[in-house]
């Protein structure tokens, strides 16, 4: 007979999944998980009437705490001469080993950016404000105070879907244009809670939609590696973010990933972008655009800055259900350390990588590009290539209807907005409409083939195999498992080529322990956009920008394009 | 034998009606298919068209699909959905609540 009565011995998480599975809707309504505005401002408004301050009000919606594994010897990398001439152009690796050795104080970093934010931003239109006041405020407290770790004084470009206390978030739209968050998002809380510095927040696709453009869908924010051609694309919606590192404006920065958002900018810009697991960062405090789907994960320079920020984002979270119950968050910044056996670059754990069929096929730029990329892999010892084949049903399962079931839950919770401000989505109007015509039994059907293409892709490509290329972002993004985007060539243009590396649940330490062991024996991580064009005036503006309180971004210059309601429906996320 | 189609008309009505039966008003946007200079946001006729492709597209083909039976059920109940595996909204968390 058990020494406790039943109600210790029931698994709660088994209970959990039955009920998201069975209330799908009413997951939608689960507390915490679901950050709008309207709905932050009443939570404010409640927490705030039985408290005398608010301030202790947010500490306590907000869990921010210092990551375990965070601060360790493999978290600080020392600098390549080059980079200790000019600290934006450190890895935030090699930033640490400097602000930790002394030979940089993190108010110097952020000098250095808001220079060339000063100098190039208005080209490059990668923020929609730089908080350089507030920046410049907290460098100097990380100057003078304890050390935190790796993050201590290192500024941060952070998407602004991200909610940032008392620094307007708007999601990039029209709806929210005027909304102040009363508390940070967890993964911010967290990062600054580690030392972190928000220097601004980036530009994006409307409400996560699409590449940057204004809500109105004039296009703002270019590719860093074709400043003078608005039509090259820098990959969306995490655009802002992308093009702030990859033009050296910000450390690293944070996106959110829903269709690719983080994995194709990554690409478009020469950076490395980590997509974790479902759960494994909290979305609390994030404006929801799938809340199945939305994935919070850093863009960064290279394996090891992305599993630094993913360390101290990452972790269960009492305001956010789908992060709990979850394996522990493992040693990611070691497994991002590239090991040596014998003098040569190896790979930490044996790993068999899947090649989908047509990988490398053609003779295209991204296509000779994969080959390399593959026979560089090959010869890395450790890895084994093995041939997998598409699951069955493949085409359909991931393609474009089955990929729309997402799209309820874009217009469910927002349907206040839509009642009553229906030209306030702006371009990206249609896909909530789209929502809104899903009925329950499609919405089921489609929840199940969720699950059959998992159960596929467990069975028939990771019995073969433990991480597999990927040729398009979508298929794991249905499934919330991870994907980390990284660089492998350039075209004949000179324009980055990037590939997707997809894993196992929770399997990001595996997809870090490749993705680095291949940056150990390449260099195309390394290689940095050539600046734009700047005037004296531009250069000026750069050396005073430290005076300045806050800067928003200028006016949306119509010459660079507009995209329509179509050609986002087109390329929504 | 199966319904006929509905036409453009038919669905016009069709989006109209479950778009307002929800609270949401069509007529916001602008007349005709130019979009609103100001917001962007696409004009209704575009708008109803966009919403016609998506109605035959996604929604026929995710109503119309069979997942397949479960391996060893009986064939007379292989077409109903009702003995398979109960959907879920997180596939990849589900794998480790199923531990």
């Amino acid at each position: 007979m058990a020494n406790e009565p039943v109600d210790r011995r029931v698994d709660r998480r088994a209970f959990l999944a039955r009920s998201a599975a069975l209330a799908a809707a009413g997951a939608a309504g689960t507390a915490g998980a679901i950050a709008l505005p309207s709905a932050a401002g009443a939570a404010t408004t409640a927490t705030t009437a039985v408290t005398t301050s608010a301030a202790t009000s947010v500490a306590a919606l907000t869990p921010a705490r210092r990551a375990p594994n965070l601060d360790q010897p493999n978290a600080y990398a020392r600098p390549r001469p080059e980079a200790v001439a000019d600290p934006t152009e450190l890895t935030l690796a090699e930033a640490a080993w400097m602000i930790r050795a002394q030979r940089l104080t993190p108010q110097r970093l952020l000098e250095a950016y808001l220079a060339r934010i000063g100098t190039y931003d208005t080209t490059y239109q990668a923020f929609n404000v730089v908080l350089v006041e507030q920046a410049m405020a907290a460098s100097r407290v990380a100057g003078r105070s304890r050390h935190l770790g790796p993050l201590h004084g290192i500024p941060l470009a952070i998407k602004d879907n991200y909610y940032t206390r008392g620094v307007r978030t708007t999601a990039n739209s029209f709806l929210f244009e005027d909304f102040v968050p009363p508390y940070d998002a967890t993964p911010v809380a967290r990062l600054t809670a580690n030392g972190a510095i928000v220097l601004g927040k980036t530009q994006m696709g409307p409400l996560a939609t699409t590449r940057a453009t204004t809500p109105a869908g004039v296009v703002t924010t270019v590719n860093a590696w074709a400043p003078a051609n608005p039509r090259v694309d820098p990959g969306g919606s995490s655009t802002g973010t992308a093009t702030s590192v990859a033009g050296r404006m910000a450390t690293s920065g944070t996106g959110t990933q829903t269709g690719g958002s983080i994995t194709a900018p990554s690409n478009a810009q020469n950076l490395t972008g980590l997509k974790p697991t479902m759960g494994r960062v909290s979305l609390h405090g994030i404006v929801p655009l799938t809340y199945t789907r939305d994935h919070p994960g850093p863009l960064a320079r290279d394996a090891k800055d992305a599993a630094i920020m993913l360390a101290a984002m990452a972790g269960e979270d009492p305001q956010d259900p789908r992060t709990q119950g979850l394996p522990p968050v493992p040693d990611l910044i070691t497994a991002a350390t590239p090991v040596r056996r014998g003098g040569k670059v190896s790979l930490r754990w044996r790993t068999r990588i899947g090649v989908l069929p047509g990988f490398a096929d053609g003779t295209s730029d991204t296509a000779q590009a994969r080959k390399a990329y593959l026979t560089k892999l090959a010869s890395i010892p450790g890895v084994r290539l093995v041939d997998v084949p598409f699951p069955e049903e493949w085409d359909l399962l991931t393609g474009n209807e089955f990929n729309n079931v997402r799209l309820p839950e874009r217009s469910e919770p927002f349907m206040p907005y839509l009642r009553e401000n229906l030209p306030g989505f702006g371009v990206s109007v249609l896909g909530w409409l789209q929502g809104a015509l899903l009925g329950g039994n499609e919405f089921l059907t489609g929840q199940r083939a969720k699950l059959l293409l998992l159960e596929r892709v467990l069975d028939q490509i990771f019995d073969h195999c433990d991480v597999v290329v990927q040729t398009g972002p979508v298929p794991f993004d249905i499934l919330g498992l991870p994907e980390i985007a990284f660089p492998i060539g350039f075209t004949g243009a000179g324009l980055p080529i990037g590939t997707i590396l997809g894993g196992l649940p929770y399997g990001e330490d595996r997809l870090l322990s490749v993705a680095a062991a291949y940056q150990a024996v390449t260099d195309w991580h390394w290689r940095r956009p050539a600046d734009p064009p700047a005037s004296a005036a531009d250069a000026r503006r750069g050396d005073t920008l430290k005076t300045r309180r806050s800067v928003r971004a200028g006016a949306a210059d119509p010459a660079r394009g507009r995209l329509s309601a179509d050609e986002v429906a087109a390329t929504t996320q | 034998m199966p319904p006929t189609p509905p036409t453009d008309a038919e669905l016009d009505v069709m989006i109209r009606v479950r778009l307002a039966s929800l609270g949401i008003d069509l007529d916001q946007l602008p007349a005709g298919t130019d979009p609103d200079p100001l917001t962007g946001a696409p004009g209704r006729d575009a708008a109803l068209a966009s919403l016609r492709s998506f109605v035959r597209g996604t929604v026929g083909t995710l109503a119309g699909y069979q997942l397949p039976a479960t391996a060893g059920a009986d064939a007379e109940t292989a077409d109903a959905l009702s003995q398979q595996h109960a959907p879920m909204l997180y596939p990849s968390i589900s794998t480790e609540w199923r531990r």
